[in-house]
């Protein structure tokens, strides 16, 4: 039978947990290993673990798992484009609209791959990359912020990180923090490598594309970006690249994509007569 | 003197009676205040906050990310707006957000930290000063990351551009508060 001690110091423990306030946890887990309850100890200080584990991940954990992604992103891309000034200009773009996203308050820094793909990436806590067959594919600066946009709202609205927490689910890491990387490094790299899987090989679910596409438009359009720009530029890599999914199987289908950001213009009610900035853009695409 | 306290006590009656009536209008001001009133917040890195409604108007105050603004008129891409200490003047309305930021650790991911306790809030803009940190570096020699892309990616996490040299960019452009 249950003392009710026991009971008291369970319930007070599983409060604790919820409530953030680990000196109660922790009292209550002396007092249980004082009564000479080990197992009840046990429970208490699990309790705590398994609710920390269940917790969003915060921006330390973050910046550990978004460096390890973006480490990947640049080894299977063939590195980034080493011009400093373009590097510059695209990171001037990206800031400009990251600035004034639905999450200012972290650094986003941005790079170009030196890939002849079309594509653009985000690793988590601000690591965004576009490679230079999409920048060579773009023709003004309007269309530049969309993409960039698209990667920050990936970043804002923690795409990647939802799976990665999910897939922490699955694999029953109960610490929480970085507590599991640095006790146990090859649990940290299948969960990088799962995550980098889904996101160079597989895709995101098309949902959340679509999301980070209005998302992004929407970024764009707030700095003063024309927002048609984005529906110009996915028409012309639809033109290029059609709606076959095997192309671009990353995404989805270039139609469904275009007729959301339409939508979205529409309901946000997004100003129409913003800013291109196609002769800023071709002074640096010159040097793609 | 009966008749003058007489007097006396219908005065103190209106009186009463007038400062209820002024009470109830009040109130009812307050309430009216108070359901037009409009909060947004501060949504950028950092805004200004103006004499008048264009980039070139005197700067009256540096506002922060997550503000509450009390907004009082709105024109064109700006709004007029009070802030919590009493300062009047003009923000551009892409810099505002009406729900309150919750910035790039929720309430959820303070709990899970103040949880562990060994973690330290790192948080601000300008933590992408340090490179590679000891989790991720173990990864790079768990995966057999080249020292090349280590160095690319040490490199992109210290980037730094200065406030000032976007807000320079946008002002080139045309953009933002500086749109024409």
């Amino acid at each position: 039978m249950r003392s009710k001690i026991s009971t008291v110091l369970e319930l007070l423990a599983f409060v604790a947990a919820f409530g953030g306030c680990a000196e109660v946890q922790r009292a209550a887990e002396d007092v249980a290993r004082q009564s000479g309850n080990e197992r009840l100890a046990g429970v208490i200080r699990g309790t705590g673990t398994l609710v920390a584990g269940l917790l969003p991940i915060g921006y330390e954990e973050e910046s550990s798992i978004g460096q390890a992604i973006a480490l990947q992103v640049v080894a299977r891309y063939g590195g980034v484009v080493e011009d400093p000034a373009l590097t510059r200009y695209v990171n001037l773009v990206g800031r400009a609209v990251a600035n004034t996203c639905d999450r200012p308050d972290i650094p986003y820094r941005f790079a170009i791959l030196n890939h002849d793909s079309i594509n653009a990436f985000a690793a988590p806590a601000g690591y965004i990359f576009v490679t230079k067959g999409l920048l060579k594919q773009i023709r003004n600066e309007a269309e530049l912020a969309a993409v960039l946009g698209h990667e920050i709202a990936h970043v804002t609205e923690k795409h990647i990180l939802q799976v990665i927490q999910r897939s922490k689910q699955i694999a029953g890491v109960t610490e929480a923090g970085l507590a599991y990387a640095n006790q146990n490094p090859a649990a940290f790299k299948n969960l990088i490598d799962g995550a980098v899987k889904k996101l160079l090989d597989e895709g995101l679910d098309q949902s959340k594309e679509i999301e980070a596409d209005q998302l992004g438009d929407v970024f764009a359009a707030r700095v003063g970006y024309d927002p048609l720009a984005y529906v110009t530029l996915l028409v012309r890599l639809r033109d290029l690249k059609g709606d076959d999914r095997a192309f671009f199987k990353t995404h989805p289908n270039f139609s469904s994509r275009i007729e959301a950001v339409q939508k979205a213009i529409q309901a946000e009610g997004l100003k129409t007569n913003g800013v291109l900035l196609a002769d800023r853009f071709a002074k640096w695409s010159k040097r793609i | 003197m009966e008749g003058g306290l007489e007097i006396e006590e219908a005065t103190v009656k209106r009186r009463t009676w007038w400062t209820l009536q002024g009470l109830i209008v009040g109130v009812t001001l307050v309430g009216v205040t108070a359901v037009f009133a409009e909060t947004v917040y501060v949504q950028a890195r950092t805004a200004q906050l103006r004499s008048g409604k264009t980039s070139l108007d005197q700067v009256v105050a540096n506002l922060r990310y997550g503000d509450p603004l009390e907004v009082l008129k709105k024109e064109g891409s700006w709004l007029q707006v009070k802030t919590e200490s009493g300062a009047q003047g003009w923000i551009y309305a892409g810099k505002t957000s009406k729900t309150k930021p919750s910035g790039g650790d929720n309430g959820l991911a303070q709990l899970g930290r103040s949880m562990r306790g060994s973690e330290a809030s790192a948080v601000t803009a300008s933590a992408g000063a340090r490179g590679l940190d000891k989790v991720s570096e173990g990864y790079a020699n768990r995966a057999g990351i080249s020292q090349k892309d280590r160095d690319t990616v040490d490199r992109m996490t210290a980037y730094q551009i200065a406030d000032q040299e976007v807000e320079e960019f946008l002002k080139e452009g045309g953009l933002g508060e500086y749109a024409k």
